[in-house]
């Protein structure tokens, strides 16, 4: 998968003329807007016309709506939604699209993006004007999947870290003094807060059913302690003593048939829902995952213990994994120039050169950009700051791995039925219906089925 | 003027005054709607098995051009142990869910067809309301009174002293199939009721008052008269809604999405996986729903036959 990460050299010659048109009014910014630029392709109108252009999304709160008035304040060109929720948004595109309908723009996961390639649901960006401008602004996460066989295929929609979190007043009251610095010590803070009456399930794991939900909780955990899912040439790493197996028998021993620490909950929480779900105080930590989940958990109109959630780095060195979203151009549009120009109001830069909706993201849902340039700016660090340490989660996002290096099979589309046989089977082992050692036995059986499966 | 004669005659006349004959005005009155039915119906139900033997993903389904693909959607579908698993909960489900949706509805039926009390007219009334939820909704309604700390059942029955701890309805695998019946039951079971009493309703007071005067008790009363004369429409039921059982999909989805692990996963969810979701194998899709379509037609011809035969 080396091809991954070639640069994204091919621009043509209007893109060279209007990227120094834009590098000179980037002289001209001012501090702190270093990512905002007058003109640029960004400020172009295409030639043909359309009547209108939709896009197909999962939801999130109102910044679709936001975005698509603007959209169409700048261009006139009226702009339909089609939005779903999060896990149904492959099923709904994948119909729209096998139906034959106009689809302009979407989104994907890095799990269903691949799919979508294979597909060929998905189009090129090289060659369109300021194209390769964006690429280079790029963080590696979102190169990672944005970049596939050396073609650029998406602008990013965000991008995230697997965090921990924990109740900073129960761990005071249970008498803890700061929270855990290896693994040994969570199982002893979640046994005392039990013990003592604290909490009677310490901790809140992310383990509902989903591509990166419960999945992510387990390679999280796994790469933390140094292992992977499969090596580079493909072979997998869930043999007997692997560090995967390893991670998931400790992981199932904090449920009922074990430590019986796990909130029960747990299996069917994803991202939201858990911080949801942690927010009425009940648990002491809430197992890793996306680290903007603080919004929701410090959110006073979200939960009874605002203000007092806390974000904590994992064990060990700190190695934690993130993760990129993207946005991508439909082969299914109604005109490339123009559903372009509406990709780029999603996931580059509306017509006044800034990248509003990456920075939007990051004030209104704290989420994180694809953008190195959006990063780097105060955009994140004041947009996050009413919710968490922002400091502290820069510094863990700088430990942070692409999940594409743990599970390399993710680049692959069998990797879409290989998960949502991972989902049943690591649910059957944490309620202890199986084994972890069978469960991992099941796993790599699964893995010559997905394939036959694509 | 003979038979023949007087048709003879009336076709003249038909002819004359632009009559269609009595058959060809029954054809043309059935014409629109079986149109309709070949369309809305026939024709999808002929095209999903004409892509269930076909390669068939979305790119393909988009282009409308599809690979031959023989009986290999098939072989494939019965050598996966997920659908074998799935079959066995859909029939497990099915089974429980119809006997206790029949054996609820003849007793709550018979409850309400006492038209003296006023409570049995409120009760038909009420009755009808969980048959007017929709069925993502009433999955979504069920998902959280099973909630596990914070859900109305828990609660209910903490606070009658039934329980001390929380139980897991949905999230345990030994009871989710279950927790997803009753809330299926409970949205379904209104339709079986108004049936069965409409039925009652036309049983003649006569049969009863006369088996009343022979001495019959009422267990004799309702095994000598009402359940023979109840008999067809209970072969209705069972038909209805061991098909609509067999295909039970919203209660899944917002309740339990297969989970936890594989206990819940039933037929309808394992075609809708296989297809909707990536790598979006629509051949072995349909394929999966035609292998269910067929069990349900022969519950379906078991049900008739065995129910005949014992009032034969």
């Amino acid at each position: 998968m080396d091809v991954r990460t070639h640069r994204l050299d091919i621009a043509s010659r209007r893109d060279v003329m209007l990227g120094l048109a834009a590098a000179g009014a980037g002289a001209l910014l001012r501090p702190g807007e270093a990512f905002a630029q007058a003109t640029g392709p960004w400020a172009v109108a295409p030639n043909s016309k359309v009547d209108k252009l939709n896009f197909v999304v999962w939801t999130y709160g109102d910044i679709y709506a936001r975005i698509s008035k603007q959209f169409e304040a700048d261009w006139g060109v009226k702009v339909e939604s089609t939005i779903s929720s999060f896990n149904d948004h492959p099923t709904k595109l994948a119909t729209m699209f096998a139906g034959g309908e106009k689809i302009d723009v979407s989104q994907s996961s890095p799990f269903s993006f691949p799919n979508f390639v294979s597909q060929g649901m998905v189009e090129p960006l090289d060659g369109l004007a300021g194209a390769a401008d964006y690429a280079k602004d790029y963080s590696g996460f979102t190169k990672e999947v944005a970049v596939v066989d050396g073609k650029l295929m998406g602008l990013p929609y965000f991008a995230a870290i697997w965090v921990w979190n924990y109740n900073e007043e129960m761990l005071q009251k249970a008498g803890i003094a700061k929270p855990f610095s290896t693994y040994e010590e969570f199982i002893e803070h979640c046994v005392k807060a039990k013990k003592d009456g604290h909490s009677r399930y310490p901790v809140l794991w992310v383990a509902g059913v989903g591509l990166e939900q419960l999945p992510g909780t387990w390679y999280a955990l796994t790469w933390n302690r140094g292992g992977t899912f499969f090596d580079k040439q493909g072979n997998h790493q869930l043999g007997p003593g692997s560090v995967a197996r390893e991670a998931l028998k400790w992981w199932a021993n904090t449920f009922e048939k074990g430590l019986d620490i796990a909130d029960p909950e747990s299996l069917k929480v994803q991202f939201t829902t858990s911080a949801k779900v942690f927010g009425a105080g009940k648990n002491l930590y809430r197992g890793p995952n996306h680290h903007y989940g603080l919004n929701v958990a410090n959110d006073k109109a979200q939960s009874s213990i605002a203000g007092k959630v806390k974000v904590h780095g994992f064990p060990g060195d700190g190695r934690t994994i993130g993760v990129a979203h993207v946005y991508f151009l439909s082969s299914a549009h109604r005109d490339k120039e123009w559903a372009w120009k509406l990709l780029q109001y999603l996931g580059g830069k509306t017509k006044d050169g800034q990248y509003t909706q990456a920075v939007n993201l990051a004030k209104d849902a704290m989420l994180g950009s694809g953008y190195n340039s959006v990063m780097q700016s105060d955009a994140i660090k004041t947009g996050w700051a009413p919710w968490g340490d922002v400091d502290a989660i820069l510094k863990m996002w700088e430990k942070a791995t692409y999940i594409g290096t743990v599970v390399p099979s993710l680049y692959q589309p069998w990797h879409f039925p290989w998960t949502d046989q991972l989902n049943i089977e690591v649910q059957k082992c944490l309620t202890g219906q199986i084994t972890a050692d069978q469960c991992c036995d099941n796993l790599i059986k699964g893995i010559a089925d997905a394939k036959r499966k694509t | 003027m003979t038979a023949a004669d007087a048709a003879i005659a009336a076709r003249r006349g038909r002819r004359a005054t632009g009559e269609l004959s009595p058959h060809a005005l029954g054809v043309a009155m059935n014409l629109p709607t079986i149109c309709l039915l070949l369309l809305v119906l026939a024709y999808p139900v002929a095209y999903a098995g004409y892509l269930s033997l076909h390669q068939v993903g979305i790119a393909q389904l988009r282009r409308g051009v599809f690979p031959w693909n023989n009986w290999a959607n098939y072989t494939r579908l019965f050598e996966d142990p997920l659908f074998a698993l799935a079959l066995k909960n859909t029939i497990i489900f099915t089974l429980l869910v119809v006997v206790v949706e029949v054996i609820l509805a003849i007793g709550i039926a018979l409850l309400l067809n006492r038209a003296s009390l006023w409570t049995s007219r409120l009760a038909r009334l009420l009755i009808l309301i969980p048959y007017g939820v929709p069925p993502i909704t009433n999955g979504l309604i069920w998902s959280f009174m099973y909630s596990f700390q914070f859900g109305f059942l828990n609660r209910i029955l903490f606070s009658l002293g039934l329980i001390d701890d929380p139980v897991n309805w949905a999230g345990n695998p030994d009871t989710a199939l279950y927790a997803v019946a009753v809330a299926y039951i409970w949205r379904t079971l209104p339709f079986a009721v108004l049936i069965i009493h409409a039925a009652l309703q036309g049983i003649p007071r006569e049969l009863y008052e006369a088996a009343t005067v022979d001495g019959a008790n009422a267990w004799q009363r309702f095994r000598a008269i009402t359940l023979p004369l109840l008999a067809p429409v209970i072969v209705v039921i069972l038909v209805l809604r061991t098909s609509f059982a067999f295909a039970v999909f919203e209660e899944i989805l917002a309740i339990t999405q297969g989970g936890p692990g594989d206990a819940t996963f039933v037929a309808a969810w394992y075609s809708y996986k296989l297809t909707f979701s990536p790598p979006n194998n629509i051949g072995m899709g349909a394929a999966s729903a035609y292998v269910l379509a067929i069990l349900v037609g022969l519950f379906a011809i078991a049900y008739v036959r065995l129910i005949y035969r014992r009032i034969g």
